[in-house]
């Protein structure tokens, strides 16, 4: 389903974030990527869902490279994905609602079909009732959930996940990871990057342990 | 299963997959433009400078074309309608004249024929003071018959007339002795509007440039104020069509309501307008009437001014999507 075959990436800095990667996983697989802080986690995240490219080697996806998708697919190609950034990218001159709601109306969904999505998602991170709040003046963790909630309302079939519980506290990171599996056993590839090692042994799930390369 | 080749394999999750491709398309449209209304109604101070300054770009190239058109009218006038005067020749009598004026009246190139008869004129003469004496020492009326031509040229038609040859046809009349012409002036005046009318063409394509330039200008700093919003919905897979839309959308609004307000200014002009010229119409014992713009050429400006929107934001959308293509491509 995912593949990295010999992937390497050296950021134009001159950064080497990661080297000769290979690893692969199967569809409706669920796995941990941990590591120490600059591994490379975030950019393994990155280049599944291309907003990165790799330096050498390929990534595959359903058998097929990465690299020979169109720039014209991508769009596409990203909207069966659901990235839930390390800093949630939130637009801050619209509402909860519309943040989460934004995957969907991309897709061109309509309205009512659009807000039962959106009070679904909401449900699920638990954020119930805040539609109308403008994302300053949420917590950290709220916004982290909102950033979760938009990656999940469009149910997509690749979820990857940058430290998605950091700025949670330990009972709802839990409920979070359990969204997750949720999605996983309705069919979901999840890829979920952590620094939390007590909650990803809780998980049983395969983990990654990815080293700095210097 | 996310296999980017093919669709089949993915699993009906994605609803937007499922749903009807107009549905989609209507709801993209109408989110689309109830967005660029809301950016338009939130900003209201650059919302207005921006239309202002289009309403008065628009405003010019429009008023040159209505004065132009409004001295064209004047100069068709029927009664300003210009004349060829055939005198003829002593020796022809007033049967002679009033066939040859029948004649004449079946050449394409003459409206109609009057006959003044030499008594007339004779008649004519005497009224005016001072000739009357004058008259009575002579025993013979020394006026020919004339006839009054109205050629078919009018300042608005196309008809080229040549005025040359006509006259030297007439000449070749044996009944005609003498032709005068009072027409040049009109073709003199056709020549001018017809420079008039390229130097409104080209003040409306400098002037529609400046709109251009207007729209391009106000969603580029549009575009620079959201450009983290793009980067973000092209981060969850928004297409380029995506993000163009509520741009052109808004490129669409400024061009119209722009459009719209160039003509509210015309016709507050107009009607600054219409009483001295219709008092001035009255001195000259003319019954012109000041004509304004009809709906067909409202329709028009809207119709351009919209278009130079869309182009506008076309452009500036285009330049800033050409360029972050670019820039992820490393
Ligand atoms: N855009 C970038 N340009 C240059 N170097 C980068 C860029 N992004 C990441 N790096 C470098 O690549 C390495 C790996 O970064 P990455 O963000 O993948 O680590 P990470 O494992 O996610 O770390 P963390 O746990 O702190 O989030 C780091 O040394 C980082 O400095
Ligand atoms: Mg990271």
């Amino acid at each position: 389903m995912i593949e990295f075959k010999q992937v390497s990436k050296k950021y134009p800095t001159g950064q080497l974030a990661l080297y000769n990667i290979n690893l692969t996983l199967e569809a409706g697989e669920m796995v941990f990527i941990t590591g120490h802080s600059g591994a490379g986690k975030s950019t393994l995240l990155k280049l599944v869902a291309m907003l990165e490219r790799p330096s050498k080697g390929e990534v595959l996806i359903g058998g097929r490279s990465l690299s020979k998708l169109g720039r014209g697919q991508i769009p596409n190609y990203r909207r069966r994905i659901g990235f839930i950034f390390q800093d949630p990218h939130l637009l801050y001159d619209r509402s909860v609602f519309d943040n989460i709601a934004l995957p969907l109306r991309i897709a061109g969904m309509g309205q009512s079909e659009t807000r039962r999505r959106v009070q679904a998602a909401l449900d699920k991170v638990g954020l119930t009732g805040r539609e109308t709040t403008f994302p300053l003046m949420l917590s950290a963790g709220e916004k982290q959930r909102v950033g979760i909630a938009r990656a999940m309302v469009n149910k997509p079939t690749i979820i990857l996940a940058d430290e998605p519980t950091g700025n949670l506290d330990p009972e709802l990171a839990q409920d979070i990871m359990f969204t997750f599996a949720q999605f996983n056993e309705l069919g979901a590839t999840v890829m979920i990057a952590s620094h939390d090692h007590g909650l990803v042994e809780r998980m049983k799930k395969r983990t990654i342990v990815l080293q700095k390369v210097d | 299963m996310a296999n980017p080749s093919n669709k089949k394999t993915a699993p009906k999750r994605n609803a937007a997959s499922t749903t009807n491709p107009l549905s989609v398309w209507w709801n993209q449209q109408a989110s689309a433009i109830k967005f660029s209304m809301e950016r338009l109604w939130f900003n209201p101070v650059s919302t207005w400078i921006t239309l202002a300054a289009i309403a008065i770009a628009l405003s010019l190239p429009t008023s040159l074309h209505l004065l132009l058109k409004n001295m064209q009218t004047l100069t068709a006038d029927k009664r300003e309608v210009p004349t060829i005067t055939l005198f003829l020749k002593q020796s022809v009598a007033e049967q002679q004249a009033k066939d040859r004026a029948e004649l004449l009246s079946e050449m394409p190139e003459i409206d109609n024929v009057r006959v003044v008869t030499r008594e007339e004129a004779l008649a004519d003469f005497r009224k005016i003071t001072g000739f009357a004496q004058t008259l009575e020492t002579l025993d013979e009326n020394p006026l020919p018959h004339v006839l009054i031509l109205t050629p078919r040229l009018s300042l608005l038609g196309d008809l080229e007339m040549d005025v040359e040859g006509l006259s030297k046809k007439l000449k070749a009349f044996p009944e005609v002795d003498d032709v005068q012409i009072d027409v040049e002036w009109v073709q003199r005046l056709r020549g001018i509007l017809r420079i008039a009318e390229r130097i409104v063409l080209v003040v409306s394509i400098l002037l529609g440039l400046t709109v251009l330039l207007v729209v391009g200008n106000t969603i580029r700093l549009d575009i620079e104020n959201r450009k983290e919003e793009i980067r973000v919905t092209q981060l969850i897979g928004a297409t380029n069509a995506y993000i163009r839309r509520p741009f052109i959308y808004n490129g669409i609004w400024l061009g119209l309501f722009g459009g719209v307000l160039s003509l509210v200014i015309v016709h507050v002009a107009l009607l600054f307008l219409v009483e001295p010229v219709t008092k001035l119409a009255n001195l000259y014992g003319s019954t012109f009437i000041l004509s304004g713009i009809d709906v067909f050429m409202t329709l028009k400006i809207l119709l351009a001014s919209s278009l130079l929107g869309i182009i506008g934001s076309w452009l500036a959308v285009g330049r800033y999507l050409w360029q972050s293509d670019d820039a992820i491509k490393d």
